[in-house]
């Protein structure tokens, strides 16, 4: 359901500009901690914190709002019929 | 006992016999028909909600060991083999979220309760899915050990037991704890670290809060934390006559270490058996993914506890006293908690990192007992098991499996069972092609596979024997040189694993080797159904329902 590629076809073609945002919110929330060069800096200092433990650390509520955005869209690709199913379920 | 601080003793004391309490007390929580079957046992009815299962995920995913050792490791050596911590359990979420909705979903139609039920039904391999549960209950043993000595790390500070020589008097306190651990578990299953998981995280947050505004303001702000952390990574060490540690990793091998230990050690997180034990546990496919995106929420504080290591360092009666206690790294947050607070609120601290310790233990040996009784018990000993067998067979292994982790801790030096969950990463990441692949692919053989997974885990064993520091002959970090790279061992041995795997298909394809059966439709992997799969009637005998769905 994450990975656009290895859905059944349909709601990747429907939705294609859906589903590269998904991959490109995935993959980007990967490669943005996993490029060290990106961040390993002593500077510019947020308070007293060096860059580097700054980063890392305001990264985490970023990929969370990032994943959300994931579920989201995600949503737009789950047939209609399924989507209101768990509508319902939710709203038990 | 002559130098336990009365105050510190009696509030540990209490929230543990509070908690111990609740465990007990769980077995009649969300209480289903019939609770001997290992739906309810294991996975808690396999009902929890995002909010429970918030809980219970993050209860799981950050255990003592990392309370203690993530500070320690930063305390002793910094960014790299410390703070990438951080950096993967960032990472750890999106990586899970893309494969871990596909597990929940085959896994709550066929009924899987454990991942080497998964890969039976995926590739119908016996062998492979022998070789999963077994690298599954080898990761966990020392991973169990290692949440005692989180324990143990506390009590040693605490003073309680230090003063005898005896070692049964000694670890008496531990012992207690661990047996009353034990049969909490084996009574209430899963339901009672979920309960538990609730006071855990109150706790932790409590404690981590706390520690993040009170200690800067005390030893001197967050700038002199920072500035007594570089001083002392940069210091030169007198036995290896290099830098202490990294501060902030500025050269290509320092951060690729950084990022090959972030990147292998997340996709380890969810290959671990408890981690899937969690995820299955709960209710809907939605569940997982939102709780994927709320638990960085918890990363966060594990960035804070990771900076107590700087903290201890700036402390100097902190450092004083790990240097008197035999440079003994994993004292330094207690301590550093000891020196600073008033002993009521060092209570509390330590509790947290105590009752933090027992979640993960208890739903790892769930997850161990159940990997033994379904991939081990019932496939290879007893095929017609009843639902209650299995479930009694797994109250047993649970517990067996906590006093074989018990006789480790104490019985055993701490750098042989630290090393050993060095190798238990290493081993459980070779099992990533396997569970991962199939979740997306039949496209690997069976046979391919198994002789990846061999591959991966001798070449991960022997590297990780042969890294010798000027402290240590053997077993001396994660980390080895490759090409001239410094790489995470347990990534190198993986990607030998999927190399062997790729050539070994391409071979028994070519052979016409015999695929196995497949009981999965591709449809399963995305499937949401509301109701649980019915726990095979208990009544009629019969094996849970992992089969007989695609014969139809």
């Amino acid at each position: 359901m994450t990975q656009p590629a290895v859905k059944p076809r349909n709601p990747v073609a429907a939705h294609p500009v859906t589903s590269a945002a998904i991959a490109i919110g995935i993959f980007a929330s990967i490669f943005f901690t996993l490029w060290v060069p990106i961040y390993a800096r002593a500077t510019p200092k947020a308070g007293d914190f060096p860059f580097f433990y700054f980063y890392l650390l305001a990264y985490m509520p970023v990929v969370g709002i990032v994943l959300w955005i994931v579920i989201q869209l995600q949503k737009r690709l789950t047939p209609p019929s399924r989507a209101a199913a768990s509508a319902r379920e939710e709203a038990k | 006992m002559s130098n336990v601080n009365a105050v510190t003793f009696t509030i540990v004391v209490v929230l543990f016999v509070i908690v111990a309490g609740v465990g007990f007390a769980a077995a009649r929580w969300r209480r289903a028909e019939d609770m001997l079957h290992l739906n309810e046992w294991g996975l808690g009815g396999r009902g929890f909600g995002t909010f429970i299962g918030w809980f219970l995920i993050g209860g799981d995913l950050y255990t003592a060991y990392t309370f203690i050792a993530v500070p320690s490791a930063v305390f002793l050596s910094g960014a790299v083999a410390g703070f990438f911590a951080v950096s993967y359990t960032i990472i750890v979420f999106p990586i899970a979220m893309i494969f871990m909705p596909r597990l929940w979903s085959v896994s709550r139609v066929h009924n899987y309760v454990t991942p080497a039920d998964f890969i039976r039904g995926r590739y119908g391999s016996r062998g492979l899915s022998l070789a999963v549960a077994f690298t599954g209950i080898l990761a966990l043993m020392p991973y169990i050990a290692l949440q005692l000595v989180g324990i143990q790390a506390v009590l040693t500070v605490m003073g309680v037991g230090t003063t005898s020589h005896n070692t049964f008097i000694r670890d008496l306190p531990l012992i207690i704890a661990f047996l009353v651990l034990a049969i909490f578990t084996a009574l209430s299953g899963l339901r009672a670290p979920t309960m538990i998981a609730f006071i855990k995280d109150a706790l932790v947050y409590l404690m981590i809060i706390v520690a993040v505004f009170y200690i800067p303001a005390r030893i001197g702000g967050w700038g002199h934390i920072f500035a007594a952390g570089e001083a002392h990574m940069k210091a030169i060490n007198p036995t290896t006559h290099k830098p202490n540690g990294v501060f902030i990793p500025t050269t290509g091998n320092s951060q690729l270490a950084f990022a090959t230990l972030a990147l292998g050690s997340a996709c380890a997180l969810f290959c671990y058996p408890h981690a899937i034990t969690a995820t299955l546990a709960t209710r809907r496919r939605d569940v997982i993914k939102r709780n994927m995106s709320l638990l960085p929420l918890y990363s966060i504080m594990l960035g804070f506890i990771a900076l107590l290591g700087y903290m201890a360092l700036a402390d100097q009666p902190t450092v004083a006293s790990v240097k008197k206690a035999g440079g003994n790294a994993q004292l330094s947050v207690p301590f550093l908690f000891q020196h600073m607070y008033p002993s009521w609120f060092t209570g509390i601290s330590f509790a947290a990192i105590v009752i933090g310790a027992l979640v993960p233990a208890a739903i790892m040996s769930i997850a161990a007992a159940s990997l033994f009784t379904r991939n081990i018990f019932k496939e290879f000993v007893k095929p017609d098991a009843s639902p209650r067998l299995e479930t009694r067979i797994s109250q047993w292994v649970s517990f067996a499996v906590k006093l074989g982790a018990l006789l480790f801790a104490i019985g055993l030096p701490k750098t042989f069972s630290i090393n050993l969950q060095l190798l238990g990463g290493i081993w459980i990441l070779q099992v990533f092609p396997a569970l991962v692949s199939g979740l997306f692919t039949r496209w690997f053989h069976r046979w391919a596979l198994l002789a990846g997974w061999a591959a991966g885990m001798i070449f991960g064993t022997i590297a990780a024997y042969r890294v010798a520091t000027p402290t240590a002959s053997h077993w001396g970090g994660s980390t080895d040189i490759e090409f001239g790279h410094t790489v995470y061992i347990g990534l190198t041995a993986l990607l030998l694993n999927i190399a062997v795997s790729v050539a070994a298909t391409l071979i028994f394809r070519a052979a016409r080797a015999p695929q196995g059966a497949d009981e999965t439709l591709p449809h399963q992997y995305t499937a949401d159904p509301a109701e649980a799969p019915a726990p095979a009637p208990a009544a009629a005998g019969t094996g849970a329902g992992t089969s007989g769905v695609v014969s139809d």
